[in-house]
């Protein structure tokens, strides 16, 4: 089989995808990123190395989410990109003529309005992370229900209470309090759930046309009390796609496609790379008063790159290095 | 004797007029160091809470000050247009400044053309006789002053940015390299004193350049064409800085060849989030692409890159499927 490779690391998964020479994905990998986005993309390759037919070639491979600087460096990325375009690549691709794309990911959120298969608009959550998935992992951990429950549960609600959904803290004392008057576990979920919807679309999509057909993706698409809430708010049908947890990889994968086919060749290091030893280790530099944290990371004891200097001074030494 | 300005907040506005004035009396002007993660975190630790980015960063300048001067230039500028006002935080300044301990002795004068001109020579006189008793030499001083500072607003409005046109002013040269190839124009709106800090935006201009943009700012419009689309508001705003920034905004809106709009502000600004969404309506009316940016205390970049790369893919993208 021939293909191409998409890698998505995010601050909660690392998701590894194949996608084949159409764009149809044959393979996906999720993983939890557990702070070592490194280890993550090792192990994923190997597994996916592992998952493919002998005598696949791989094409190309594209990285996104907010360590697709690194995950690139690593792996010998042909296109790196941020998750907004990555997203709106793959959804264009997976369901033609949406409108709307409501992406809830581990500490991200964001809405992107597409108008004849173009981006006219987008948004993230700013300074604020209540209502992403890392807060519904800590409230599923804190009431001990395994997520992948959480929204079975949210279903069975027959009224949901109010919950203040405006911050992650407020909302939990909340939750708590509405707890210890005796409100049913399921009403709860059920609440928290609009809670969050409606912190969402004040927050993120706020202003924004919301138009069917309307995508809802990300690790928390998962989440089917998540999506009824969102049809509830909204009015209009919600639809997931197949691979709604890794639509950021396929996204990356498809912009490989399109890379490799510009250039010609891909930068692929191959699946080697999973055996290689990696370090990363950070540094403050002292040269100026701005004391960057420099950060630098080793394949098998050669640096491979530097960044967080602002003046580039460590950042291009390692090109320099390379080109000599 | 050393006069000491910080680099920061209406530095960027006026520092050409204050050095000339002072150096013309005979003293020495010092500067704060560039503002770094060390004169931030002085300013964090010693600032009021509940300030604004900026705000904190000015309290690090400050301190930077301490043992470089014999005195700190610190003025309460109340309002510096008829009938407008600057900032509440920076008319409070002296206030805020004057509680912290081991500062040399401060130069505090109002400065308010609220309702008319006269304060504002009755500070000139007043400033003036800290080094003189000659009222001649006071005016010449300040004729002098005036005349470097409409040089200053004149090459800004001619396109170059502050640091570019002190540069100018000064007689030396500031050049980063740029990449060459395919050009766009973006309109970056904000508080001077957000923008122009590299540190405090991330080096936005200089990102936005190597990304490919040509970077028109709010200071590059004519105060004239500033009054008179700023006029378009049903009610006018108290802020001089906000009325800049919508009647730019206006004016830019109505220019052909501009391919995208980014609106940035401190997180917690009362001003910022009424224009901020005052803009963000008119350049949505008008079919404009725009980017809300809000700066904090982040160090990680990784937000604000996202946020510029998909904008940018986005501005792209927009031009390749609509034309401009």
């Amino acid at each position: 089989m021939k293909g191409y490779i998409g890698i998505d690391v995010g601050s909660v998964s690392t998701n590894i995808i194949f996608i084949d020479d159409g764009g149809a994905v044959t393979d996906a990998i999720y993983l939890r990123t557990q702070g070592q986005p490194i280890a993550m993309v090792q192990k994923g390759l190997k597994e996916l190395s592992g998952k493919l037919p002998a005598g696949s070639k791989i094409r190309g491979v594209g990285t996104t989410g907010s360590g697709r600087n690194l995950a690139g460096i690593i792996v010998g990325a042909d296109a790196v990109k941020n998750e907004i375009t990555a997203h709106a690549v793959a959804t264009s691709q997976v369901v033609p003529g949406v409108q709307t794309i409501l992406e809830i990911g581990g500490q991200d959120s964001k809405i992107i309005i597409l108008r004849h298969g173009v981006v006219t608009d987008f948004a993230m959550n700013t300074v604020c992370a209540a209502g992403t998935g890392s807060f519904l992992d800590q409230q599923a951990a804190r009431l001990n229900i395994a997520i992948d429950q959480f929204g079975e549960i949210a279903l069975q609600s027959e009224s949901s209470v109010r919950i203040a959904g405006r911050c992650a803290v407020f909302a939990e004392s909340d939750m708590i309090h509405k707890q210890q008057m005796g409100c049913g576990l399921p009403d709860i979920l059920a609440g928290l759930c609009q809670a969050l919807v409606r912190n969402y679309l004040n927050n993120v999509g706020k202003g924004k046309e919301i138009l069917a057909p309307v995508v809802f993706q990300g690790g928390v698409a998962a989440n089917v009390g998540m999506i009824r809430a969102f049809e509830q708010a909204l009015g209009l049908p919600v639809k997931v796609p197949p691979y709604y947890n890794v639509m950021g990889a396929v996204g990356a994968a498809l912009l490989a496609r399109e890379a490799v086919a510009k250039r010609g060749y891909s930068f692929f290091k191959g699946f080697g790379i999973s055996n290689m030893k990696y370090k990363t280790g950070s540094f403050e530099c002292s040269g100026c008063s701005n004391l960057c944290e420099v950060v630098q990371i080793t394949e098998d004891g050669e640096i491979i790159a530097r960044w967080g200097d602002r003046c580039g001074k460590w950042s291009n030494a390692v090109r320099e290095d390379k080109i000599s | 004797m050393k006069i000491g300005i910080p680099r920061s907040l209406l530095y960027y506005y006026y520092y050409p007029l204050w050095r000339v004035f002072f150096e013309e009396l005979g003293a020495e002007v010092v500067l704060s160091s560039h503002s770094a993660k060390g004169i931030l975190a002085e300013g964090l630790k010693n600032a009021v809470d509940e300030v604004c980015l900026p705000v904190k960063m000015f309290y690090g300048h400050v301190l930077d000050l301490a043992g470089k001067a014999d005195m700190i230039f610190l003025p309460r500028i109340v309002s510096v247009e008829k009938r407008e006002y600057i900032c509440p935080k920076i008319l409070g300044l002296p206030d805020m400044i004057r509680c912290l301990k081991n500062l040399p002795p401060l130069i505090e004068v109002d400065i308010n053309l609220y309702k008319n001109n006269k304060d504002f020579y009755c500070a000139i006189k007043n400033i003036g006789n800290i080094f003189t008793k000659n009222h001649l030499d006071i005016w010449r001083a300040c004729l002098k002053a005036l005349q470097v500072q409409k040089k200053y607003f004149k090459l800004m409005e001619m396109g170059l940015m502050p640091s570019e046109a002190l540069a100018l002013i000064e007689g030396r040269v500031e050049d980063k390299f740029l990449p060459d190839g395919e050009k766009f124009n973006i309109v970056l709106l904000g508080h001077p004193y957000n923008i122009y800090d590299p540190y405090i935006s991330m080096d936005i201009i200089y990102r936005l350049r190597a990304m490919g943009a040509v970077v028109a700012t709010a200071e590059h419009v004519s105060e004239k064409i500033v009054r008179s689309c700023a006029a378009r508001l049903p009610k006018r705003l108290f802020w001089t800085l906000g009325n800049r920034m919508i009647g730019a905004a206006l004016h830019y809106l109505e220019q052909p060849g501009i391919s995208g709009m980014i609106h940035v502000a401190a997180f917690g600004c009362g001003p910022d989030s009424m224009t901020g969404g005052i803009i963000e309506r008119y350049a949505h009316g008008s079919g404009l692409p725009f980017l809300n940016l809000t700066l904090d205390e982040h160090t990680g970049e990784a937000g604000v890159m996202t946020r510029l790369e998909a904008f940018l893919d986005m501005v792209r993208w927009r031009k390749a499927a609509f034309g401009s």
